[in-house]
């Protein structure tokens, strides 16, 4: 009998028995704390889950396949995972796998997970969710109007519908499977379910919803969940026990030192929401507005009130990233006030002067830490002694990109600006060589609704059976 | 009593601002104590259009939510830039809250 089919044969939420689920990390990966996980399997939880993923870290890792997370730590969380959830024989959910959730993603993370099954003498069965959105689809969508800018950014969105030529150009296309999707890979009755691009919350919430739990409660228990103990005072990345019931869910850190309080769970809701009361899911809206949170002791809290409300078509959340071109950057300080009054004046001259000896189509794009780099600073709150530069060099092949860098730099370092005291050289380099290849860029091309297409037609569902000793 | 001429981060024990997705920001603001969030909530400088001029956007662009039970005011605004695009300083957007620091409620 597999983890899956013995919780579903076995777990009866009605006699008053409450579902342990334990939420071992909001970012496998980067190192899941012991003690606290440790503590969380003591308390011999019915299924533990893990958020790999999210859009957070940027386009690249969506648009190169690439994992964000370190390779060495990806294998060390997955190995005490799994080992914990095989030695305990309790499913173990992970979604967004690999960072991005696209195909690269999901492989790299499944080959990671074979490697520590073989290790251990494990077998197991492992039920897969493929994310990526097949082309004709999303074309169709756009031609027929049924790819939308979402209503987040209430009319604001820096992101424009993309053209047909940037679907196909684009590296991977993913959506985001909702807690249906991964009650269809459930039904498979593996031991193991490893989810491509997910909603976080589909990872927690979709067994409560096989089992019977109501919908709305679950869903919220894992929007609350799956950053572990970031719902606590003080917030941490410890494992984090809920236990759900059939009225309400009780919140517990496994770090005796983080609380799950009213108001800090309650604050949780705001946290990377655009509006902290209502949460879009595929299949409806999660709505807070009833909430309720209450104080068990001073560690644990009680949370209960929310409702559901389903939406009559599923609606899919699509990411997409498109390489934009190779990147060098170049790195160096400026502490001579009168080249800092000027700045932007030379380095538009002296990128007229590079342009003119190597013509071509790169790019330059200007940080100036000191001056506004990361958000646009009044002239008062300009640093006048000591900025830093971070110039990225853009082109479509890395050796036009490093070239133009270098002529930059050594162009830049003995530029003549009036007023010029210093003839040694207007830049300090803090580290030689100052400009380094910093892989290909890559940008956004889609973060839209999909809209009339069935969750089915998207997500690919697979059943592996990994028998140890088989290489 | 709070003093006449408050900053906002003196009436504050949390100014964060994050990403909601690529395409939007949201500041989250936890005042100190209810006197305290009563103060900001009724600022003219935490409206929606101070808020929206302090960031270059047009009123209509930003979205607050007043949270009395949790002493908290949430403001949801576009991205100048998606997250990540060439001329981005912050993709993952928690370095935004500046602005707000020392406004004066």
């Amino acid at each position: 009998m597999s983890a899956v089919e013995r919780l579903l044969a076995q777990h009866r939420p009605a006699g008053g028995q409450r579902l342990r689920v334990l939420s071992a990390s909001g970012q496998l990966g980067y190192g899941i704390p012991l003690e606290s996980f440790e503590r969380g399997l003591a308390r011999q939880p019915d299924l533990i889950g893990c958020d790999m993923g999210s859009i957070d870290p940027g386009p690249y890792y969506l648009g190169s396949g690439q994992m964000a997370a370190p390779a060495a730590m990806v294998r060390r969380d997955l190995e005490l995972v799994l080992c914990a959830a095989r030695r305990l024989d309790v499913p173990l959910i992970i979604g967004s796998a690999g960072t991005a959730g696209a195909q690269p993603h999901l492989q790299a993370t499944l080959s990671v997970l074979r490697q520590v099954a073989q290790e251990h003498g494990l077998s197991l069965k492992v039920a897969t969710v493929s994310s990526d959105v097949p082309r004709p689809v999303l074309l169709r969508a756009l031609e027929e109007g049924r790819l939308k800018a979402l209503d987040e950014s209430a009319g604001g969105s820096p992101l424009a519908l993309p053209q047909p030529e940037q679907l196909q150009a684009a590296g991977h296309i993913v959506a985001q499977c909702g807690t249906q999707t991964f009650v269809r890979a459930l039904e498979q009755r593996p031991d193991v379910l490893i989810a491509g691009r997910s909603c976080d919350t589909a990872i927690f919430a979709a067994l409560p919803w096989m089992l019977g739990y109501p919908e709305a409660l679950a869903l919220h228990m894992a929007k609350i969940i799956e950053c572990t103990s970031l719902c606590c005072s003080p917030g941490g990345r410890d494992a984090m026990l809920a236990e759900l019931g059939m009225d309400d869910f009780i919140l517990e850190s496994m770090n005796p030192l983080l609380h799950a309080t009213p108001a800090s769970v309650a604050a949780h809701a705001l946290y990377e929401q655009a509006d902290p009361w209502c949460v879009e899911e595929p299949e409806g809206t999660l709505d807070l507005r009833q909430a309720r949170y209450e104080a068990i002791d001073a560690h644990r809290t009680r949370v209960s009130g929310a409702q559901f409300v389903h939406r009559p078509q599923p609606t899919l959340k699509v990411e997409g990233a498109a390489r934009s071109g190779a990147r060098t950057v170049l790195l160096a300080g400026v502490a001579d006030p009168t080249l800092i009054a000027q700045l932007p004046a030379v380095l538009q001259a002296v990128g007229q002067r590079v342009r003119s000896l190597l013509p071509g189509p790169w790019q330059v794009v200007e940080h100036v830490y000191g001056q506004g780099a990361v958000r646009p600073l009044p002239p008062e709150q300009r640093s006048a002694h000591e900025v830093a530069l971070v110039l990225e060099f853009l082109a479509p092949d890395a050796e036009l990109a490093r070239t133009a860098a270098a002529v930059f730099k050594q162009t830049l370092l003995h530029w003549g600006y009036p007023g010029r005291l210093s003839t040694g050289g207007n830049l300090a380099f803090a580290i030689t060589p100052s400009e380094i290849d910093a892989h290909d860029s890559y940008r956004f091309v889609l973060y839209h609704l999909l809209e009339g297409v069935a969750p089915e037609a998207v997500f690919g569902i697979d059943l592996l059976h990994w028998q140890a000793g088989q290489a | 009593m709070v003093a006449s001429t408050a900053t906002l981060r003196s009436l504050a024990r949390v100014v964060r601002s994050k990403n909601a997705g690529p395409l939007c920001l949201t500041l989250d603001l936890f005042f100190l104590d209810e006197q305290a969030y009563a103060r900001a909530a009724g600022s003219p400088a935490l409206s929606v259009p101070a808020v929206a001029a302090l960031y270059g956007l047009p009123a209509e662009q930003v979205r607050r939510f007043d949270l009395p039970h949790l002493c908290a005011i949430k403001l949801t605004l576009p991205r100048r830039l998606c997250a990540g695009d060439p001329g981005d300083g912050d993709v993952y957007g928690a370095q935004q809250h500046g602005p707000l620091l020392e406004l004066a409620l």
